[in-house]
């Protein structure tokens, strides 16, 4: 795959000026989030933005960075960003290392993605639960919708083609098979099944053995809210495949569309997310990414 | 022409960017680097002007920011804050030494 390289020099001086602005702002959040608190809360003319708090952490696929509290924001009507409180609440629930969270922890978090994005957001559900609801997420590639279903036929458009076509398709089928029979009889829940899938750990949930079966039912195409705690980016994602394997260091795998909305990365850039089940009895909530 | 930021007219970049112009980088390379610049120079305002107030005065101020009206925001910060240009300006030069030094650091290897 082609991969553009950057100068050094650019990459040492992005990388240092990316930390020490995350440093600044965690240290103003640090000293006067009330202040901020305050403001999201009182101001009448407050909208909601995208460009998720990429100042407290680096963010360097962005182009050209923008200041959260910059003026030209304010004039071009865009949003005070809300997403930066989420990061800085998650930042002070979440522990240092990515390991799974306490029985509290997933308790706070769960709180804290409910209020944010307007769900209900639980650790478990029905009494089920993952092996973990913090965890690393790795790249999985597309998934065949249908038989005979490539990498020629797989794209809605020339933009997604050129976008998602270097991930390739994985050889082998999703958990469930394929998403429906033939390309005929594919519906749009279909698509975004596929778009949207992740890939988690099903068989190593507590107590999966006891009656496996029934926990596959349970997990098949079930939504979860997937969110990078270092962005604030949230998308509603699916279960649609199992693993990775417990030796990659991955919970969990994202398809290309999932890991691009996130801004997550494979291999050396791999970074954590939070997957929590969504309990959304009347399925009312639509896959994809979530607006703030 | 209104300025881009309430405090522009106290902060000068052209000696840090013209140190960069030295570094052999792409066009977008050196435009997300002077972006990086502006963001620190304005998270660092921001700091200086916060830490500068009371709980309710940065309340005012935060408030003022967002209707980016230069004039009510200078009226307020001096009436409430003492020398409020000064600690601006001494706040970023530092930063803008900080800055400045990595570029040097750069060159020194080059060289």
């Amino acid at each position: 795959m082609y991969q553009k390289t950057n100068h050094p020099h650019y990459e040492y001086l992005r990388d240092k000026w990316t930390k020490r602005h995350g440093k600044i702002q965690s240290e103003i959040f640090d000293k006067h989030k009330d202040s901020f608190e305050w403001l999201v809360n009182n101001s009448r003319q407050l909208t909601i933005g995208t460009l998720a708090g990429i100042f407290l952490l680096t963010s360097p696929i962005i182009p050209k960075i923008q200041t959260v509290f910059s003026s030209n924001e304010v004039t071009s009507n865009k949003a005070i960003d809300k997403g930066t409180f989420i990061i800085y609440d998650l930042k002070n629930v979440l522990p240092q290392t990515v390991r799974p969270l306490t029985q509290e922890e997933d308790k706070s978090v769960g709180e804290i993605l409910s209020r944010t994005y307007g769900m209900n957001v639980v650790p478990e559900l029905d009494g089920k639960r993952l092996n973990a609801t913090y965890g690393i997420i790795g790249q999985e590639q597309h998934l065949a919708r249908y038989p005979g279903d490539n990498m020629i036929t797989h794209f809605d458009n020339l933009t997604e083609q050129e976008k998602f076509w270097d991930y390739g398709m994985a050889s082998g089928l999703g958990a469930w098979g394929y998403f429906t029979n033939s390309q005929s009889a594919m519906s749009q829940k279909d698509i975004d099944r596929e778009k949207y899938y992740i890939a988690v750990q099903t068989f190593m949930a507590p107590n999966f053995y006891d009656n496996p079966k029934d926990y596959l039912d349970f997990f098949k195409y079930r939504k979860m809210l997937v969110v990078n705690p270092q962005n604030g980016k949230a998308i509603v994602a699916d279960i649609a495949d199992a693993g990775p394997s417990p030796s990659t260091g991955k919970q969990l795998g994202g398809s290309p569309e999932v890991m691009t909305y996130l801004e997550r990365y494979d291999g050396s850039q791999r970074g954590p997310v939070l997957y929590f089940f969504i309990d959304n009895p009347s399925d009312k909530i639509p896959l994809g990414p979530v607006s703030l | 022409m209104k300025s881009k930021h309430f405090y522009s007219h106290l902060i000068e970049t052209t000696d840090i960017t013209i140190e960069l112009a030295e570094i052999e980088l792409t066009s977008d390379e050196r435009v997300h680097l002077i972006s990086l610049i502006e963001a620190n120079i304005h998270s660092t305002v921001i700091e200086t002007v916060l830490s500068n107030l009371t709980k309710e005065d940065k309340k005012i101020f935060l408030k003022n920011l967002v209707s980016n009206d230069h004039e009510i925001i200078w009226s307020h910060l001096k009436s409430k804050t003492k020398n409020i240009e000064e600690k601006i300006s001494k706040s970023v030069g530092i930063l803008k030494k900080d800055l400045y030094k990595d570029i040097k650091e750069i060159q020194k290897e080059k060289n």
